[in-house]
């Protein structure tokens, strides 16, 4: 097969079966989580104050007030690189026709010019997380191979994307760029759901430890006589 | 206590290989205990909720080491090992290997993550340098709650013996013992201090009061850290004070079979969490009180207010601090205090567990800032303050006590001589403890007391002695 065949087959049947299995996958996440609270927790929720959490949850949406000094820099560089990659790939012209084909979606579009910032700030931002999580030795020692491979698979996409995008910079043949790019978007689809960018839905989720907080009535009593009943069994 | 720290470093010198843990254990912890310690895993696994957070907290951790710039603990020892999110990791990889699917594959195809018992004692060490202030869920952008991770590893540890005898004998004493309270306080002796506190009132307020104790059908039950009876005679008169003031003397009792509201169970163990929650509400339902008024404590408020409701559901008591009961009866006119009679510079030190949630933070300040002429904030405070470093039952632990005087307590001292206070307001039983001995190991030159033992100072009693006339007659007392 020919390198526009791949493409081809890479923008058709792959992308639809990808892009399935990033939905399917969150939505499980999603639903886990609806099963918890409600069938795991059930009552106990009236306990929670839901409204403070949902003001904790969203004051990170534009999290001004958490710059704390200490986090400056990588919490900047975090911040804008989600800003691109939430951006990007839903408001690209040339992701809109993607959109409208599959989903039927009629999204606007930004300019290129503000595609093309956006992008190469992205970059930037995720090389400059990459570079510090390698140098600090703080980071270092709570990062797992994931947290640096990730972030290597979140920047392929948009490196590779710009590059095809222009001719001029772009050292490989443009199909070769091109299949790279879509490629690289169909594996983040796949990792989605089972890695920590799991997060793009479970974001919402997670704020809700004072959930956690609601012990299950007796499960402390039944731990203890578990152990017991084996204690006393060995003797 | 200072005799015990003592008989520790003693123990230190005896033993010169290093003791596996900074506090002392009950039992020695036997064989197998990476075995047994999995196999308590597994049950509470089973039967608690604990799975679907560790699942969540593994799939969504962004290791982006923001928590690490809000622990005061790490801010002061800068020790790698008092990272949030690494401390976290332990239980985390543990957890990842061995309890779920992706971790046992992993473990076919590369060397895995062993536990072993280094790492438990690596655990038992840095689970009791945590003080589950929890000041680091407010900096982590998903929210994490080291606390509550801290608390799951403690209570693991627990299971398998890894407990401070310290916070275990007194759990004993509580549940099992004879006297039902941490600082085995007997029925006579409660009587006693109560009798104590009636004259002590009576002479320098000018009112003859009895304390109510087991009286059936009144609105309020009280509860306080049970060694208030024996340390803290101010804040409880100053309690006492307000109650009479505002005319509810027949409103409120103190049970006679279990008036210790200490609940150590938050610390570290679900099971003495739930246990003592029940007693507490037995009592209650005893005396056929209809709220619970918990003290200056932070924890046992903490522990009734949320725990109640968790435990009990719709059997659950109203539970109240006893700061928004006295919030209520100014706003309400039906106590008054007198603006001329603190002058010196105060400040208030948030009790994490009343304030980290936002529960309590407004309320305290707005009673001082009626009657301290001169009251300035810690910054940062409320919702966002430091710990006092002793949070976590760390201040119980004799052995400890260097590490919460040089580390854990650092930053909070440094916030506190920042003020330049005179005196500084903490509600709470486990912090003033720590911030008494934190002004003295750092000569910070104030004094620490409770909120109610300046309101004692300041709160006109009807009938009685006028707060100028106490003052004056407390300073020829002095002289
Ligand atoms: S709970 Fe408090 S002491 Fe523990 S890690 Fe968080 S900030 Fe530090
Ligand atoms: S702030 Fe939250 S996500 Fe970041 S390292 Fe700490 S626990 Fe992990």
């Amino acid at each position: 097969m020919t390198i526009d065949r791949w493409i081809e087959f890479a923008k058709g049947p792959l992308f639809a079966v990808t892009f399935m299995v990033m939905v399917l996958g969150l939505g499980r996440q999603v639903l886990l989580q609806f099963y918890f609270l409600g069938v795991k927790k059930g009552r106990r929720l009236r306990n929670v104050h839901w409204k403070q959490v949902a003001r904790e949850t969203s004051s990170w949406v534009v999290p001004v007030r958490h710059m704390e000094p200490g986090t400056g820099l990588f919490s900047v560089a975090s911040y804008l690189m989600h800003v691109g990659v939430l951006l990007v790939p839903l408001f690209l012209v040339d992701h809109i026709a993607l959109w409208n084909a599959f989903l039927g979606l009629h999204l606007p579009a930004i300019g290129e010019g503000t595609a093309d910032a956006l992008t190469l700030l992205t970059i930037s931002c995720a090389i400059l997380l990459l570079v510090m999580r390698l140098l600090r030795s703080r980071h270092r020692l709570v990062s797992r191979p994931a947290d640096y491979l990730l972030l290597m698979a979140v920047l392929l996409p948009f490196l590779s994307g710009y590059l095809a995008s222009h001719p001029s910079v772009n050292p490989c043949p443009w199909n070769v760029m091109m299949l790279t790019h879509l490629l690289s978007a169909e594996l983040l689809f796949v990792l989605m759901p089972f890695t920590k960018l799991a997060h793009v839905v479970l974001f919402f989720f997670d704020r809700i430890s004072v959930v956690h907080w609601q012990l299950r009535p007796g499960a402390g009593d039944r731990v203890a006589e578990a152990l017991y009943r084996k204690e006393v069994g060995a003797r | 206590m200072e005799t015990q720290t003592i008989a520790a470093k003693r123990d230190e010198i005896a033993t010169p290989a290093r003791r596996a843990f900074p506090y002392h254990v009950l039992e020695k912890p036997g064989d197998n205990l990476v075995d047994r310690f999995l196999e308590a895993f597994a049950w509470v696994l089973e039967y608690t909720d604990y799975k679907p957070l560790l699942d969540s907290y593994c799939r969504s951790t962004a290791k982006c080491n923001r928590c690490a710039v809000a622990c005061p603990i790490l801010l002061a020892s800068g020790d790698p090992r008092d990272i949030p999110c690494y401390r976290t990791n332990l239980l985390l990889d543990t957890y990842r290997r061995y309890f779920t699917m992706g971790g046992w594959v992993k473990a076919r195809f590369t060397t895995p993550f062993e536990l072993t018992e280094e790492l438990l004692y690596e655990m038992g060490d840095v689970f009791y340098r945590c003080t589950v202030c929890r000041r680091c869920t407010r900096s982590c952008p998903l929210g994490f709650d080291h606390g509550l991770i801290t608390r799951l590893g403690r209570y693991l540890l627990s299971l398998v013996g890894i407990v401070p005898k310290a916070l275990q004998v007194s759990v004993q004493e509580q549940l099992e013992g004879e006297t039902h309270n941490t600082s085995k306080v007997s029925r006579a002796g409660l009587l006693d201090v109560l009798s104590f506190l009636s004259e002590e009132m009576e002479e320098s307020l000018g009112v003859k009061l009895d304390f109510p104790t087991d009286e059936t059908d009144r609105d309020y039950v009280f509860f306080c850290a049970v060694s208030d009876y024996l340390m803290e005679p101010d804040t409880l008169m100053g309690n006492a004070a307000v109650l009479y003031a505002a005319g509810d003397w027949d409103r409120w009792t103190i049970g006679l079979c279990n008036y210790d509201g200490i609940n150590y169970g938050l610390f570290y163990s679900d099971w003495h969490l739930e246990q003592i929650i029940k007693r507490l509400v037995a009592e209650v339902d005893r005396l056929k009180g209809r709220s619970v008024l918990i003290g200056e404590c932070g924890h046992a408020s903490r522990a009734a207010h949320d725990f109640i409701p968790t435990f009990m559901g719709q059997r659950a008591p109203p539970v109240r601090n006893f700061m928004e009961y006295t919030l209520d009866c100014l706003r309400a006119g039906k106590i008054s205090l007198d603006p001329d009679v603190v002058t010196e510079r105060v400040t208030y030190h948030d009790p994490c567990n009343l304030a980290r949630s936002g529960w309590i933070v407004d309320q305290p300040r707005e009673i001082l800032r009626s009657f301290c002429r001169d009251y300035v904030d810690m910054t940062p405070k409320g919702a966002d303050n430091y710990c006092c470093g002793g949070g976590g039952g760390l201040v119980s632990i004799d052995e400890l006590h260097d590490f919460r005087m040089e580390i854990a307590g650092k930053v909070k001292a440094e916030q506190i001589a920042r003020t330049g206070a005179d005196i500084v307001v903490a509600p709470c039983a486990n912090c003033k403890k720590q911030l008494k001995e934190l002004v003295e190991h750092y000569e910070i030159p104030c004094t620490v007391v409770g909120l109610h033992d300046l309101v004692l100072r300041a709160i006109e009693i009807p009938g009685g002695k006028s707060p100028v006339e106490r003052r004056a007659e407390a300073a020829l007392f002095a002289i």
